[in-house]
């Protein structure tokens, strides 16, 4: 029976080709922009996602001031050797590192300066382990590492490798480029992260950093805690017994402790709030959309209230002539939904090529199963409750007038 | 003649009720929502506006080229006294003034809280500062020569308990860096979080406590004469500072804005998140504009017989045309009244709301008369342009097949 009426509900659509497709446009065209804005958020969260798997959830920052409202390299607080040495003390703490961080001036050849972030790495071989963990699985692509016994050298992100995006011309290994006027040798690459500042970052040794900048002090300290400890436990036991130990009390902590989860979290969540804007505001026309369906429906029932007298005299219960109904508007909707889902689709595709062109290769869309179904599922509902009200009023009519009805 | 057109339209769109209301309704969300985020949006633009709507228009301010951040951040060539009295003597400056900008800690009644001190200059340099900001103290006094071991602070410090757990006011001791201050004075409330915030200290106590070289700046105020003509002198100055610090144009590794300019920067960011969001919620008036194109072609199918009628008894193709399409620019542009209210009343419901939420005034509604009649006549264009298609088809109808037409 579903089958007839699936073939009855599919040539009455195709008898009104026009409406049909008018009303299918309307419905597509919402599905379209809400597949593609979610699939945009949700390729953002899986790049995140991936990011902290590489980098595991075992890790700690302690952070001068009121954590990462500072721009790197201009806080009055900073850490010292004897506070990375003391941390590393801290029971459960396994590894811990310390950063180096500084806005610098970097040129190359005539071309025009740029002012990037200049990181100082330790090479100590056990906190270089961490540092790898730290990068996210972001690895040297070309060239080596920085190594111990390394000054003058660093190693360069990716945009440095694409002409035109930082200088002219892109760098190569052995490239000499002068940072605050120091000539320093490129002897490495980095693998694009995606994001714009990230990939334009230079590192170098502590050693090499000390000398430009004549800055020993650090910016950050970052940690491993040890195996089976919990990674939230550890951070408050750092923030009290590194207040003590800097004679701080409590509440005026001049430094802040967070878990890597934790930073995660806040990035995540106000990058879902705001694509669940864009998704309201898209929604909008969905409603417009379930709106058109519900007219469109009227008319056809309008039109075809001999047909359901003829139905109705023939014996079809009230239940049958709203299931042909309902169906009907459903098809409207998830035909309309597939469309809308292969366009958003494409759009999503070009925009992702368009973020890329930009260096942000972190902004892809990421088509999930579930967005997909979802999608569909959700544009079959919207369609089929939109024919449900003129559906139920098409299986109340008496027979006798529908059929007189002229 | 047309008031009877008029009749005719508003008689068919009556007796089909529903349809007509649901392809209304089509319209007037749509324009609900597009009236209501355009006045959050203008909303929006206004507040952040009126945060740098305190500064003068006979001000300059010159910072070296440096990375993300404050003034001053990543500067490698910093500004220092050569580009100061090189901008002093300038035709047509009135007077110059340097400051530093240092981040740091502020403790009170054992809270803490991070952010920014701005130096204050002495002697005749600190009337221009004072005058660059337009300061004046809301409790205590302003700043003077030699206060050393005094600070001055944002309104905010005074107005936001949140912040130390009670107000700062002028006589209380703070300390800053770990170092104890006295807080003379409260300055005025600019409205602009970066002044509210901020702590002032005389210039020689902030290098001492953070160990700044004594001629770096962070930033440079330029004060021009009264009616100068402040475009020539921003590029006298750029010329002059290109000279000192040895680079062509177009490759400044410095910059003098006027605070017009500031604001430019901040609005077209603004503008572009802006259009984004319009682009999308103007999808929905889209889908409504199809609505109507889609009751109209029905309206065409249904009356295909009276259509026939009036052609053979002499209605000519324009007034057939006329008729159909005055029908759906009626139902666009009623669409698009009740939708101005509508939106009307939701972005103010809105900014209500956030008001009470946020408690700031960054969620405002700036509904403008214009935006009320360029969406009434935004949805009477989407109404007829959307008729245009099914009235042409009725207009071209030949009267003998129409007539045949069986219903």
């Amino acid at each position: 029976m579903i089958k007839d009426i699936l073939k009855y509900s599919l040539s009455n659509l195709w008898n009104r080709k026009l409406r049909s497709f008018l009303t299918m446009l309307s419905i597509l065209i919402g599905i379209t922009a809400i597949f593609a804005l979610i699939s945009f958020g949700q390729g953002l969260n899986s790049w995140i996602d991936g990011f902290a798997q590489e980098m595991g959830t075992d890790k700690v920052f302690i952070m001068p001031g009121g954590g990462l409202s500072n721009a790197p390299g201009t806080s009055n607080i900073k850490f010292n050797e004897e506070d990375l040495d003391f941390i590393r003390k801290i029971k459960g703490v396994d590894e811990a590192t310390a950063m180096m961080a500084i806005s610098g001036k970097v040129g190359y050849k005539d071309y025009r300066d740029v002012y990037p972030f200049i990181i100082g790495l330790s090479t100590e071989s056990n906190e270089m382990r961490l540092i790898e963990e730290m990068f996210g699985g972001i690895g040297i692509m070309e060239g080596r590492g920085l190594k111990k016994g390394d000054v003058l050298k660093a190693t360069a992100g990716y945009s440095y490798t694409v002409p035109n995006r930082l200088f002219k011309r892109e760098l190569s290994i052995g490239s000499k480029v002068a940072i605050n006027d120091v000539e320093v040798e490129i002897v490495g690459f980095y693998e694009e992260v995606g994001s714009p500042t990230d990939d334009a970052q230079l590192y170098l040794s502590q050693e090499g950093f000390e000398e430009i900048f004549d800055i020993e002090e650090f910016e950050y300290i970052y940690m491993r805690v040890a195996p089976g400890e919990d990674p939230s436990m550890i951070a408050d036991r750092i923030k009290e017994k590194f207040r003590k130990y800097k004679g701080q009390k409590e509440g005026e902590e001049d430094f802040t402790v967070q878990t890597f989860e934790d930073i995660l979290e806040t990035f995540t969540s106000i990058l879902l709030v705001l694509n669940g804007v864009l998704v309201i505001i898209a929604l909008i026309s969905v409603v417009v959309a379930a709106v058109n369906i519900m007219n469109t429906m009227y008319t056809s029932i309008l039109e075809r209230t001999k047909e359901i007298g003829v139905m109705k005299s023939i014996g079809a219960r009230n239940e049958f002539i709203l299931l042909v109904f309902v169906t009907e508007s459903g098809v409207l909707g998830f035909l309309g939904g597939l469309i809308g889902v292969i366009l958003g689709a494409g759009f999503a595709k070009i925009g992702g090529m368009a973020a890329s062109a930009f260096g942000l290769t972190m902004i892809q869309p990421d088509f999930p199963c579930w967005l997909i179904a979802g999608c569909l599922i959700f544009a079959f509902l919207v369609g089929s409750l939109s024919g449900l009200i003129p559906a139920i009023q098409a299986s109340k009519l008496n027979p006798v007038d529908a059929l007189r009805y002229e | 003649m047309k008031s009877y057109y008029f009749k005719f339209v508003l008689t068919s769109l009556k007796s089909r009720r529903i349809r007509s209301w649901l392809t209304m309704i089509g319209i007037f969300i749509g324009i609900a929502a597009v009236v209501a985020l355009i006045g959050l949006g203008e909303g929006l633009r206004e507040a952040i506006n009126s945060q740098f709507g305190f500064l003068g228009t006979d001000i300059l301010s010159i910072t070296a080229s440096g990375g993300f951040g404050p003034p001053g951040t990543g500067v490698v060539d910093p500004l220092t006294d050569k580009e100061l009295d090189a901008a002093r003597k300038v035709p047509g400056v009135e007077g110059v003034a340097g400051r530093i900008l240092e981040s740091g800690k502020l403790v009170f009644n054992k809270k803490v809280a991070f952010g920014y001190s701005a130096s204050m200059a002495d002697g005749k340099s600190r009337d221009i500062l004072e005058h660059i900001l337009n300061m004046d103290v809301a409790r205590g006094r302003l700043l003077e020569d030699g206060d050393s071991g005094r600070v001055v602070l944002g309104y905010d410090f005074y107005e936001d308990d949140e912040l130390f757990g009670e107000p700062i006011d002028a006589g209380d001791k703070v300390e800053i860096l770990d170092k104890e201050f006295e807080v003379i004075g409260i300055l005025e409330k600019k409205g602009n979080f970066q002044i509210d915030r901020t702590v002032f200290i005389n210039e020689d106590d902030l290098r001492d406590l953070v160990g700044r070289p004594d001629d770096e700046y962070d930033i440079i105020g330029v004060q021009v004469v009264e009616n100068a003509d402040i475009e020539k002198i921003q590029a006298s100055i750029e010329k002059e500072l290109r000279k000192i610090r040895d680079v062509d144009e177009g490759e400044e590794d410095f910059s003098v804005e006027t605070p017009a300019n500031v604001v430019e920067s901040v609005n077209s960011i603004l503008l572009g998140v802006q259009v984004f969001v319009y682009v999308i919620a103007s999808i929905s008036l889209l889908v409504g504009g199809i609505g109507i194109m889609n009751t109209m072609y029905t309206a065409v199918i249904e009356r295909t017989r009276d259509i026939g009628i009036m052609k053979s008894i002499g209605a000519k193709n324009s007034t057939i045309f006329v008729l159909f399409f005055i029908e759906s620019g009626l139902l666009g542009s009623v669409g698009g009244i009740i939708g101005a209210l509508l939106g009307f009343a939701s972005a103010k419901g809105f900014a209500f709301i956030g008001k009470l939420v946020l408690g700031s005034n960054l969620i405002s509604a700036q509904i403008s008369p214009q935006l009320i009649i360029g969406a009434l006549l935004f949805s009477f264009v989407v109404g007829s342009f959307f008729g245009t298609l099914p009235a042409v088809r009725a207009s071209k109808l030949n009267p003998v097949d129409a007539l045949s037409q069986r219903k």
